[in-house]
Formats: structure tokens, sequence, C-alpha cells
């Protein structure tokens, strides 16, 4: 692995760093852009900006990036701190970097690549991802931008397409209800849930009084969460969305509803029901690891971690491609290459 | 038995709006009278709309407008049992179509021959009222015995029971497996012809999209008089075409005026269906849905559930008296906005448009409608 390279995105990382420390004229801006609350930028910036990543994650990341002899990257909203990740990348595969951010959250992005200072990473704001030469692209967004952006790159440049995705929860049968709750209750408060990796369904091994248990040990937490990292504002469009899933899991089943979350509470693991972001979790009972993997197998494609109080259960529920942590960690993945490893 | 009982009467009096409609006469009785009926029915024997009715604050007992009953969303259909009786009571059950999460919701019911009367009357009301003598009927889609659970697969027999010559199955469910057979329909169309009888031909859209594929640059003129129902969405069974040139390309293919090609609006969660009125109103608008006396079409706010002012878009909530035994009121991801002559239905809700590499709850869950 290049010793340059590695060094690259160590400055990198320096440079995020001290963006996070001049934060006061940046969070509001991030706050605006994002919808996350002050205290959720803070939030953010402190345990999510993945600025102290060993040398040996560097380098790993450094392998996984590969070389391009140049990288266009096209930023998508919500993580904000995922620019970092996304731009020590494409540094780490070439020495031509160009970042377009998300038009509607670009604040921290733009600040990080005018600190870095690095003549090898500029801003290009209205990149035209079909005047790309060569090289590559990177984009993450919906699968939609990256179909688009495929659509329209020229031939022969690499698109690498950072998508949609979610994360699972898998509370074993040896978990301590109120620990594995805290857990996950950090993995689920940090982004207002929008993140690639946020946990969106937490399967309770056991029955379903134990998965009630669950329920409630998380809807404590969450309620202590609420109030000490508000949910930022929620857009208009989804609280249509989260009124509907509160009323459907009423009346299919039971609902603890918070202050700024709710739960829903299953009495089956099948089917399953996909939950909105914005700190909504839906919990469900699983007899065994095997029936969790049935019933998580239509959303396998869309997985890109599961967390657990049992990493080894959570490794052999996690398909393929998809990251292994423990509850409370699922949003702070080591810095050693793509956040979401299905990367296409 | 006060359960069956009340079932039993709640049924008599549903199907008295359509025999009242059929006759032409008046309702039977107030609509708000009967909703709220069903709505304290529905709460005491169906645990889950007792809890909704708790969770929105609202007390049947004291229900006298159908606007104030809580809604049960659709995804519910997919999760439990939105069913008044036991199992085993049921004598139809109908399925919506899969999704990509694999859940497909139920509609158990125990009486079907209240959401025949309902289908059949409305149905004659938009598609056959002048059809003084059956017709030939024919399904671009699959059989009863092929398709059970599909509630669109018994609409359309009980059309063709009702409007239908007597053909046998093979003649008049041209769909078998993944193949059309042109020749049945073709032979269908020729008799038809000869006799010069009016057909009806009822499909989905994604089997009229295969069924214009299957014909290429062939057409089948159909005799004058003859109409097109079709209905629902392509739910990636077919490439998917604006609704405008299904239309066009069915009634060129047909050689029919695009006017006697009607849509239906329907879905498995419900036992009412909406038509467009262009076949027999001059001035009707394709994309103007018309509700039976039974059924209201109310556009409310996704949050608050509140009816939104005329001429804005909301949600559908679906008040639906033909559901005695499950939900009389359903609230669907539809949207839709009142106008002059019923309702326009404006394609399904999403949630906030932007999420980032957030997943998208929408392309998840897909439709529910079957």
């Amino acid at each position: 692995v290049s010793g340059d390279r590695i060094a690259h995105v160590r400055r990198l990382l320096e440079a995020a760093r001290r963006v996070a420390a001049r934060r006061d004229a940046l969070v509001p801006a991030i706050v605006e852009s994002t919808g996350l609350s002050p205290e959720g930028v803070a939030l953010a910036l402190d345990h999510h900006l993945e600025v102290d990543a060993t040398d040996h994650e560097i380098a790993a990341l450094v392998r996984a990036a590969g070389s391009a002899p140049r990288v266009a990257v096209v930023l998508s909203a919500n993580v904000f701190v995922g620019a970092l990740r996304a731009i020590a990348l494409a540094r780490a595969a070439s020495d031509e970097v160009v970042v377009r951010p998300s038009r509607r959250d670009p604040a921290f992005a733009r600040a990080l690549v005018l600190e870095a200072g690095d003549p090898s990473i500029v801003l290009d704001e209205a990149l035209d991802v079909a005047r790309c030469e060569g090289g590559e692209i990177h984009v993450y967004g919906r699968d939609q931008t990256i179909d688009e952006v495929a659509a329209r790159a020229r031939p022969g440049v690499v698109v690498r397409g950072h998508g949609a995705g979610m994360g699972i929860a898998w509370i074993s049968s040896r978990a301590e209800l109120a620990a594995a709750a805290a857990g996950l209750a950090s993995d689920v408060v940090v982004f207002d849930q929008r993140g690639c990796l946020s946990p969106r369904i937490a399967l309770v091994e056991g029955d379903a009084p134990r998965a009630l248990a669950f329920a409630h040990a998380l809807h404590d937490e969450l309620e202590r969460r609420d109030v000490e990292i508000p949910r930022g504002q929620l857009p208009a469009g989804e609280r249509g969305v989260a009124a509907r899933y509160v009323a459907t899991m009423t009346y299919a089943g039971t609902v603890l509803v918070g202050r700024d979350h709710a739960i829903g509470v299953a009495c089956t693991v099948a089917p399953l029901v996909l939950p909105p972001p914005y700190r909504h979790v839906h919990v469900a009972p699983c007899g065994s690891r095997d029936a969790a993997r049935a019933a998580l197998e239509p959303l396998a494609a869309s997985v890109t971690t599961v967390g657990s109080d049992d990493l080894d259960g959570a490794r052999a529920l996690a398909p393929s491609r998809a990251r292994a942590a423990r509850l409370g960690a699922m949003q702070r993945p080591p810095l050693d290459g793509p956040v979401d490893l299905r990367t296409r | 038995v006060d359960r069956l009982a009340r079932s039993t009467a709640l049924h008599a009096r549903a199907r008295a709006f359509a025999s009242a409609f059929e006759r032409g006469g008046p309702p039977p009785e107030g609509f708000d009278a009967l909703a709220a009926d069903l709505a304290r029915y529905q709460a005491a024997h169906v645990e889950g709309y007792a809890r909704l009715c708790r969770a929105r604050g609202v007390d049947p007992e004291r229900l006298t407008r159908a606007q104030d009953a809580p809604p049960v969303p659709t995804d519910a259909f997919k999760l439990t049992r939105v069913s008044a009786f036991e199992e085993h009571e049921a004598t139809a059950v109908f399925r919506t179509s899969g999704t990509t999460l694999g859940a497909r919701g139920t509609h158990a019911m125990r009486d079907v021959s209240t959401y025949d009367a309902g289908a059949v009357a409305f149905g004659r009301a938009w598609l056959a009222r002048d059809l003084e003598v059956r017709v030939p009927v024919v399904v671009i889609g699959p059989s009863p015995a092929a398709a059970p659970d599909s509630s669109l697969v018994h609409m359309c027999h009980a059309f063709v029971r009702a409007f239908g010559q007597e053909a046998g199955d093979a003649s008049t469910y041209v769909v078998e497996g993944d193949v059309i057979d042109l020749s049945a329909f073709d032979e269908r169309v020729t008799v038809a012809l000869a006799k010069s009888e009016p057909m009806l031909v009822l499909g989905t859209s994604f089997g009229f999209v295969h069924f214009l594929d299957a014909l290429g640059d062939a057409t089948f003129a159909l005799p004058r008089g003859s109409r097109v129902m079709q209905t629902g969405g392509f739910k990636g069974k077919s490439r998917e075409i604006a609704p405008e040139v299904l239309r066009r390309e069915i009634a060129r293919v047909f050689a029919i005026d695009p006017r006697a090609v009607v849509s239906e609006y329907g879905m498995t969660e419900l036992s009412s269906q909406f038509y467009e009125k262009t076949l027999f109103e001059p001035a009707a608008e394709h994309g103007t849905f018309a509700e039976p006396p039974w059924a209201r079409v109310v556009p409310v706010d996704p949050e608050s559930l509140a009816p939104v002012p005329d001429g804005e878009v909301g949600i559908a909530k679906i008040v639906d008296l033909m559901n005695v035994d499950s939900a009389a009121f359903v609230l669907t991801q539809d949207r839709v906005r009142r106008v002059e002559g019923g309702f326009e239905l404006l394609g399904r809700a999403v949630g906030a448009p932007p999420r980032g590499c957030s997943i998208a709850i929408d392309e998840l869950l897909g439709r529910s409608d079957a």
C-alpha cells in the first residue's frame, strides 16, 4: 500500500478534525440543510466523524479504493459526515479528485475540501457527470440517482454506486435487554436514522413477551435520548408516513410512541414491516437465527449492516457484503473502505 | 350468535343500497347511519379496530358521521387478519399481489354476496347499462379456477355471470399462465361480429400491454358498441405505458371510441369499485372516477386524517359500506382530489422525495392493490 496515499488520507482526516473543532460557524448551516437538531449535528461531529482511524484501517481503505486516473465524487445528503469517507476513498484512489457536494447539504463537504487545501481535490458544484472523461465516478444516493449517473456517464468511465440501504438489529437470547436497548438507541438516534447503516428493524430472539419487554426497554432509552438529542425537523411528507406506520401497528400489534420516536411491536416475525426513518423501529420476536435469516431474505439486498449483542450471531445473520457490528457501534464502522460493502 | 346476527343484518342493509341503486331509487337510509353502525360493529368484534379507535380518541358508540371513524391502513391487511369473524367462517379469501417484502394482504369475506351485489350494480351502471341482452364478455386474465384468491378475477367472473353469454371458461378467460390465447379471443370476436353483438372486454393494464405486445401490428376490430374495462397498475409485470397512451392503443387495436375504454379503480382491501363515466356521459372526462352511493372517497391529510378542502390533494380515505366484516374505513396510499362529478386519482403517495442513502419505504413495500 502506497505510503503517500495513506498520508493523503491522513491529512484529510486532520482537516476534518479542524473543521469539526471550528464548528460554530458551520453548525447552523448543517442544521438548516440536514434538518437535524443542533444536538444531532454535534453528536455526528463528535462521535461519527471518522477522524481517529488507525493506520491499519487506512491501509485497508487504500487497498479497497484501488487506483484511478481521476475520480469524480457525487455526494448525497442526510449523512453529512459521510463526505469524509467518500472523499478519502476518492483521494486514496487518485491524485485527481473532483467533488460535487449535495445541493441540499453542501456545507460540510465544502468546508472539508477547503480546509484540506489539497490541490488534488477540487470542488465543482456544477459538475456534469456526462463530461467526466475516463476514470471513475463515485455516486452516493438513491438507486435511481446511481442509475441516472450510470446512464449519463461516458463509455469507459467506471461508475461506483453507493446506494440505499438499512441496518438490522439482532437481539440474541443471551442479550441483557436494557444494555441491548441502550446500544440500539444510540444507533437509531444518530442522523435521525437516515443513514444507510441506520437500524430500522430489531429481531428479538425469543417469544412475543420478550420482544415486548425489549421494546419497552428501547422505548425508555429513546425517551431519554429524545431529550438529550432531539429529533430534527420531520419533513411534511414523512409525517404522514410516520402516522401511517403508527396506525398500522396500532391495529396489527402494539405501538410505543414517544416524544420523537415510535416503536412498533409485531406479534410474529413475518411478514416484516419496514418502518419509516426518523426514529421508528419495528420490533419482532423471532424463534431462531434461521427464522431471522428467512424473514430477512426479501430485504437481504438492502441490508448493509447487522448489529447485535452477539457479534458472531450478527456475522452469521448478515447477508454477504453486509457489515456486522456490536449494538451501539452500527453507525461507527472502521474507516476501512466504503461504508456500504455492497458498492457496485 | 349475536355477532352473526349483527353481521347478517348489516349485510342486508349494505345490499339494500345496491338494490335501491339498481332500481333507480334513493338510498334506503343515511350513509352515515350505516357507516356508524359498521364502525361500532367492527370495534366490538375486531380488537385491532378497537385499539385504533382508542388511539385516535374515538368512541364508536358516540359516532354519528363516517368522517369521524378512524381508517385502517391497507398495510394492516398484510400483517394481521382484518376480520370480525372466525377464520373457518370465510367463504372467500382474496389476496393482494406480492410486494418486495413478500407480504400479501388478505381480505376474507364471510358473505361474498354483498360484494357481488355492489360490484354488479355499479359495474352495470358504468359498463353495461345500455345492454338489453347478454353480450359476449371476454376477460384478458386468468379464470377464477386459476386465480381463486384474486378479487379482480372474482369481480370479472361476477360480470361474466351478470352480463355475459354462456361461453365456458376457455372462451371467456383468455390468459393461462403467461400465455394469451389469441385464437380464443379471435373466435369470440368473429362470432360477435357475425351477430353484430357488442362485446365487453375486461382486463388489467398489464394484461392489455401483454395483449398489445402479442398482437404486434395486428388489430382486432370489435363489433360496434363494444367497450373495454381496464384496471390496475403495472406492478412490474409489464412495461409501463402512460394511461392515455394505453387507452389510445386499446381503442386503436379494437377500433372503438377511446371513450369506450373505461378505467376502474379498486383494490383487494375494498368491496366497492369506482369507474370513469366516459361511456355514458358525454361531458365526463377520463381520469375522473364516480363513487357508488355506498362508498365515499375522501382526500385526507396523511397526518391528521382530516379531510382536505375540495380541490386539494389528499390521501384517499375510503368509506366502503360493503366492507361489512372487515374494515369499512380504509386508508389507502393513493393520492386523490375531489373534482366535479367524482375524484381524480393522482398516483401513489410517497414520503419526502429525497432520502439520501436511506432506503425509501415505498421502494420496498410496493403497492398493495391487486
